[in-house]
C-alpha cells in the first residue's frame, strides 16, 4: 500500500469529530459505539504504519498537498513516531471502552468530539516535521485538554481548567517566541532543515530559542515548575481523560521537547540547555514524590507519581547520549502501559464506588478483586519492583545518568523511588489488609482490558528484550539527526 | 525616507510580553489575568510578524511594480494569522470557564479559588 495513506492517521479523527452531531440524534449509546468505532480504525491504521515501518525500516514521510519540504509541510513517521502513534491510539481505543462506564455528564456529543480531537493532536505532534505545525498541533491538543478538563462543570473543574489554561496560555507564548527566534536565525520551519542549518546560526540566539521553546513544551510535559496545573486537572477531568493525559498527552510534549532539542545539537552551546533541563528534571521527580506523599485522593495521589516518572523520561532525554535516549523511549512505552492500567483501575472504582479517596480502597480486594488486582500490579509495576516492567526502564535511566556523570540525579532518583514505595505500598495495604464489604459484579470488557494490561506489565517484566530493541530502534529515531536530515528530501530552495 | 531601526519593533514587541506576563502573575482577578494572556500574546504576534519586516518593503501581495523582490517575508504573516485564531480560541475557552467558576464560586479573585489543593 502506498505510504500516503498514513496521512488518515490525522484525517480520521478530524473527519470522524466532524460527523459527530449528525449521530448525535441516535442517542448516547449510538455516539459513545461511534467513538470506538473510529479509534478502532485509527488503531488499524497506526498497526499498519507501525508493522510498515518496522519490517522495511524506511520512515514513511508524508507529503501535504505534493509541496516538497521546506515548502510543504510533511508528516515524518520513522519508528519513533509509528510506535507511538500505535500507543496513542491504543490507549484511546481502551478509553473509549472505558466510556461506557465512566462518561455520564451531558454533552456526550461534545466530548465524543473532544476526545478525538485529544487524540487528533498528541498524534499530529507526533507526526509532523513542521515546528510550526507542532505548535498548532500541541494547540490543539492544549485547548481540548482545557475543555475535557472542564468538562464535569463543578466548581473544581473550572478552576483547574483554568489553572491549566493561563499556564498553557504563558507557555505556548513562550514556545511562539523560540519559533520566532529559531525561524529569524534559519529562515525556515522545516525541522530537517533546522537541523541542517542548526550549526551555522548564533550559538546564544540558538540557545535563546532552544530554551524559550523547551519552556513552552515543559507545560504540556508537566516539568517543574510549570505542572501546577497537572494534579488538578487529573483530578478534576473525567477519568477516561486522565488516562489519556498520563498515557500520551504528555509524552507528546515530551517527544516534542526531546526532537527540537536534539534537532539543535550541533549549536554550541547546547550543553547548557541540556544542563538545565537535567536540574528541572530531577526536581521535577522529588517534588512530585513527596507531593504524592501526602495526598488522600487515589487520583491524585498517582497524579503525581505519574508526574514523578515523567520528570524521570525528561531526565533521560537531557543526557545527550544514545543510552538515555533508548532508555527514555523504554520508559515512555512502560509508563504509558501502567498508567493506562492504573487510572482505569482507579477510574473504575470511582465510578462505582463514588469517589477515589483512600477511603473507598479499603476491602477492594474483597470488593472488586479483578480491579484490585489490577491495580496492586501497576502499583508495584510503578515503584519499579522487578519482574514488572517499569524496573529495567528505570534500571536503565539511571545507569545511563551514571554513565554522564550526573551521580547526584541518580542518587536523587533513587531517594524519591524509595518515597514512591511508601505511599503505593499503603495504597496496595489499604486494598487487601483492611476493611471489609460485599463483592460488586464487575464490568467484563473493562476487566478484559484490566487483564490484558496486566498481562503485558508482566510480559514485559519478564521477557523485556523485544520491546527494549524496538525502544532503541525508536531512540536512534530522535538521536541520529543526519540520519533524520537525510530521510527528508529537502528541495534545494532557501538555505 | 527614515524608517525606524528594525530593533525598535523587537523592543515594542517584548515590552507587550512583559506587560502581559506580569499582568498574569501580578493580578488577582482572572479577568483582568486574561487580559495580560491576550496582551501577551499580542506582543508575540507582533515579534513574529517584525522578524519577517524588511524596511522599506510592502505587503507579500504581488501586484504591478511589486515583485518577489519588493514584499516583505509572507511566512511570519501566515503564522500570526493562525497564532491570532489559536489565541481567540483559547480566549473564548478561557472566557465560557470563567462563567461557571463565578456561577459556582461567586467570585472572581484568584485567591478566594482554592478548592483543589494538596
Amino acid at each position: 500500500m502506498n505510504g500516503q495513506y498514513a496521512s488518515l492517521l490525522i484525517a480520521l479523527p478530524l473527519l470522524g469529530a466532524f460527523f459527530v452531531p449528525l449521530i448525535k440524534g441516535l442517542g448516547k449509546k449510538a455516539i459513545k459505539t461511534y467513538v470506538l468505532i473510529i479509534t478502532a480504525i485509527q488503531t488499524g491504521i497506526a498497526a499498519w504504519v507501525f508493522q510498515e515501518v518496522y519490517s522495511t525500516g524506511k520512515p514513511i514521510i508524508v507529503i501535504a498537498g505534493g509541496w516538497k519540504p521546506p515548502v510543504g509541510i510533511n508528516l515524518y513517521l520513522g519508528y519513533f513516531a509509528s510506535l507511538f502513534v500505535l500507543i496513542v491510539a491504543l490507549a484511546s481505543f481502551l478509553m473509549a471502552v472505558f466510556n461506557f462506564k465512566a462518561i455520564d455528564v451531558e454533552p456526550i456529543d461534545k466530548y465524543a468530539m473532544l476526545f478525538l480531537l485529544l487524540m487528533l493532536g498528541a498524534t499530529g505532534m507526533i507526526a509532523t516535521g513542521d515546528i510550526f505545525n507542532l505548535f498548532v498541533f500541541m494547540e490543539i491538543t492544549a485547548i481540548t485538554a482545557y475543555a475535557l478538563t472542564a468538562y464535569n462543570k463543578t466548581g473544581e473543574a473550572a478552576e483547574a481548567s483554568l489553572k491549566y489554561m493561563i499556564l498553557g496560555g504563558i507557555g505556548s507564548s513562550f514556545f511562539l517566541i523560540g519559533v520566532a527566534l529559531i525561524y529569524g536565525a534559519t529562515g525556515t520551519l522545516n525541522m530537517a532543515q533546522i537541523a541542517q542549518l542548526a550549526g551555522h546560526i548564533n550559538p546564544t540566539v540558538a540557545q535563546v530559542g532552544l530554551a524559550l521553546i523547551i519552556f513552552g513544551l515543559a507545560v504540556e510535559a508537566e516539568l517543574f515548575p510549570l505542572n501546577a496545573w497537572a494534579p488538578d486537572a487529573y483530578q478534576a477531568a473525567p477519568h477516561p481523560v486522565t488516562a489519556m493525559f498520563s498515557a500520551f498527552v504528555v509524552k507528546a510534549g515530551l517527544y516534542a521537547m526531546a526532537r527540537v532539542l536534539y534537532l539543535m545539537s550541533s549549536v554550541g552551546t547546547w550543553h547548557n540547555v541540556l544542563r538545565l533541563l537535567v536540574v528541572m528534571a530531577t526536581l521535577t521527580v522529588v517534588v512530585a514524590e513527596f507531593s504524592a506523599l501526602r495526598q488522600r485522593n487515589v487520583k491524585r495521589m498517582i497524579a503525581y507519581s505519574s508526574i514523578s516518572q515523567v520528570g524521570l523520561i525528561a531526565l533521560a532525554f537531557a543526557l545527550g547520549t544514545q543510552a538515555g535516549v533508548d532508555a527514555g523511549v523504554f520508559q515512555m512505552v512502560n509508563h504509558a502501559i501502567v498508567k493506562v492500567l492504573l487510572f482505569l483501575g482507579v477510574g473504575y472504582v470511582a465510578v462505582q464506588l463514588g469517589g477515589a479517596e483512600i477511603e473507598n480502597f479499603r476491602g477492594l480486594g474483597r470488593r472488586m478483586p479483578v480491579t484490585a488486582f489490577g491495580i496492586t500490579v501497576g502499583a508495584m509495576a510503578a515503584v519499579g519492583i522487578p519482574l514488572f516492567n517499569i524496573f529495567w526502564s528505570k534500571l536503565r535511566i539511571i545507569l545511563a545518568t551514571i554513565e554522564v556523570g550526573y551521580t547526584w540525579a541518580a542518587f536523587l532518583v533513587l531517594a524519591a523511588s524509595v518515597v514512591e514505595a511508601v505511599y503505593y505500598f499503603r495504597l496496595i495495604h489499604a486494598i487487601w489488609f483492611e476493611g471489609e464489604g460485599e463483592r460488586i459484579s464487575e464490568s467484563v470488557p473493562l476487566m478484559a482490558i484490566v487483564v490484558l494490561l496486566v498481562v503485558l506489565v508482566i510480559a514485559i517484566g519478564v521477557y523485556p528484550n523485544y520491546l527494549w530493541s524496538v525502544s532503541q530502534k525508536a531512540g536512534s529515531d530522535i538521536f541520529n539527526v543526519a540520519q533524520y536530515i537525510k530521510n527528508v528530501p529537502l528541495m534545494g530552495v532557501g538555505a | 525616507m527614515s524608517v525606524p531601526h528594525i530593533s525598535a519593533f523587537y523592543f515594542g514587541a517584548i515590552a507587550l510580553v512583559l506587560i502581559g506576563l506580569y499582568a498574569i502573575l501580578v493580578k488577582k482577578n482572572i479577568l483582568k489575568m486574561l487580559i495580560g494572556l491576550s496582551i501577551m500574546e499580542t506582543g508575540v504576534n507582533l515579534l513574529l510578524v517584525s522578524i519577517g519586516y524588511i524596511s522599506g518593503r510592502s505587503a507579500p501581495i504581488l501586484s504591478e511594480g511589486i515583485g518577489p523582490n519588493q514584499a516583505v517575508d509572507p511566512i511570519p504573516q501566515a503564522l500570526v494569522l493562525t497564532a491570532i485564531v489559536i489565541g481567540v480560541a483559547t480566549t473564548a475557552m478561557a472566557l465560557s470557564a470563567v462563567i461557571v467558576l463565578y456561577k459556582r464560586y461567586g467570585t472572581l479573585n484568584i485567591e478566594e479559588i482554592r478548592r483543589l489543593r494538596g
